[in-house]
């Protein structure tokens, strides 16, 4: 128990009297996980927001009135029925005059002096929805032909489309950027360790004199590097906590795109980067005191000193 | 207790530091290894500590051949030797009790055991009302004297010291000279490097000269110079 003490203390008082070389791996693991874990984030809201879309309408048939231009009366409905039936439409839905009216006014409440319109000539429409999102030029197709009772098609298919390759290069991206953060902040460490061991060298050697083990030497600085990675992870995981935050608190009245990443997301991931912080604490701790305890076990070079 | 069968050491770039040097010193003894600079006493305190390896030969130390010590090893060695230099190696940003301490900190001995030992090894030194002054506050004869007590903390059967009044004055040294007799009155075996001639002569010990790394005379009660005639 002592020497678990012991241990602490060295590694405690190491840390406050090189506290500018501490400080300076410590942000290099606080920006380099920051940045990994923000990339992270950007591709969470993505897929998050991809989802939401696939899950949505996916097409729009916005329509001519009945009664006009020879649409005969019953003609929505029979199209309605029609598209029910077609390949790949999983579900469609009748929109009205009056429901296109009232989404007219919940969409622009915000402005008023848009509301002073004739709410006839908002058109009723067929919103679809596919079984898969590639189905929907086919679909738009089938529609367009049928030019008269269909005034317009609309569709946010290829914006879905885009969406989903721009999720899949940040993924590749995220993950490229995550290894080489990763290993810098590892490189970080090993360097500072090492300046770490360079400031404490003479006690390393009286240390080694007075017979301390390889891993009693080890040990401290291996506390030390782990500490400097977890405060540096807890850190990251903070910032971009709190920057998703406000971010999803700013996109609340953003209807279309979702900013919030729900807690699980972090918690699964903060403790993966709290987890991965304090080994690449330990990997660039022993990678830091590889070679200088390989110098000096006393086998190492020879080199002739006051004989 | 130390056994030296034909040790050569030779540096890169082909300097001899030891040259065939053979030497058998015995529990209890007080050996001092003299001659002139570059004549390889420290290089045979080193060798004796595995600081270095040899390039032929065998040491024994304690009963084991160190030469073939597997790494690891060495530390077990070093806790059974104590050791003192010219220069002190005390750490600096510690206190003197922490310094004595921190030799069987390293160790892993419990609280309850370093306390009363340091107290005991800083009374044997004189330094009992300074335990709590830091190196840069003694003298260079006190921060000697705390090297003396770190090293002794342990009791170790085997003290090697490299000239350790190379520093001092003779006064001074003489306090350090009488301190060790003290040491090796209590049956611990020491092996001095030195050029002081004055110790030499007045302790009337072992003397073992060397010359280019060879022995040249091992003297059971010497002086600092051969005998004439």
């Amino acid at each position: 128990m002592s020497r678990v003490l012991f241990l602490l203390r060295e590694a405690m008082t190491s840390l406050r009297r090189n506290i500018l070389i501490v400080a300076g791996a410590v942000l290099a693991v606080f920006i380099s996980l920051t940045l990994a874990l923000g990339a992270l984030v950007v591709n969470e809201i993505l897929r998050l927001n991809t989802i939401a879309w696939q899950q949505g309408v996916h097409v729009i048939a916005f329509l001519n009135d009945e009664g006009d231009s020879g649409i005969p009366m019953g003609a929505h409905g029979d199209l309605l029925a029609e598209i029910q039936t077609w390949d790949g439409v999983k579900g469609a839905s009748y929109w009205d005059k009056t429901m296109a009216w009232e989404e007219y006014q919940e969409l622009f409440a915000g402005q008023p002096e848009l509301l002073d319109i004739d709410p006839t000539i908002l058109p009723a429409s067929i919103r679809i929805e596919l079984t898969d999102i590639e189905l929907h030029s086919s679909i738009r197709f089938r529609l367009e032909q049928r030019a008269g009772v269909v005034r317009q098609v609309a569709t946010a298919a290829e914006s879905i489309e885009q969406l989903q390759s721009l999720s899949n290069v940040l993924n590749v991206l995220g993950l490229g950027m995550a290894i080489v953060l990763g290993v810098a902040a590892v490189v970080l460490i090993a360097n500072t360790i090492r300046l770490a061991i360079y400031a404490r060298r003479d006690e390393v050697s009286i240390m080694k004199l007075v017979g301390a083990s390889n891993w009693f030497i080890r040990v401290p600085f291996l506390l030390e590097g782990m500490i400097e990675g977890l405060i540096g992870a807890a850190l990251a995981v903070f910032a971009v906590w709190l920057g998703t935050s406000n971010l999803a608190r700013a996109g609340q009245s953003f209807a279309l795109f979702r900013l919030d990443v729900s807690q699980v997301f972090f918690f699964r991931w903060g403790l993966l980067f709290l987890i991965f912080g304090a080994a690449a604490g330990v990997v660039g701790s022993m990678l830091g005191l590889s070679k200088y305890l390989r110098d000096a076990d006393g086998t190492g070079p020879d080199v002739p000193t006051g004989f | 207790m130390i056994r030296l069968d034909n040790v050569t050491k030779v540096y890169e770039g082909g300097t001899i530091a030891a040259n065939n040097v053979s030497l058998d010193i015995q529990k209890g003894e007080f050996v001092f290894l003299v001659g002139a600079s570059g004549s390889g006493k420290s290089t045979l305190i080193r060798l004796m500590l595995r600081d270095e390896p040899v390039t032929r030969g065998k040491i024994w130390v304690a009963g084991k051949d160190i030469t073939t010590l597997p790494k690891w090893k060495i530390p077990y060695l070093r806790r059974s030797v104590g050791t003192v230099f010219q220069d002190y190696k005390l750490l600096p940003n510690k206190t003197v009790r922490e310094n004595v301490a921190f030799a069987l900190e390293v160790l892993g001995r419990p609280q309850s055991v370093i306390g009363p030992q340091v107290d005991q090894v800083l009374e044997l030194v004189g330094l009992e009302d300074k335990a709590q002054r830091y190196p840069k506050q003694l003298s260079g004869g006190e921060q000697q004297r705390v090297s003396v007590a770190r090293s002794f903390v342990n009791r170790p059967p085997i003290m090697l010291c490299d000239e350790p009044t190379g520093n001092l004055d003779p006064k001074t040294s003489v306090g350090i000279m009488k301190l060790l007799d003290r040491i090796n009155r209590t049956g611990t075996t020491i092996v001095m490097a030195t050029h002081d001639h004055a110790i030499v002569d007045a302790m009337k010990r072992r003397v073992v000269a060397l010359e280019n790394g060879k022995v040249v005379r091992d003297d059971e009660t010497g002086g600092y110079e051969a005998a004439q005639g």
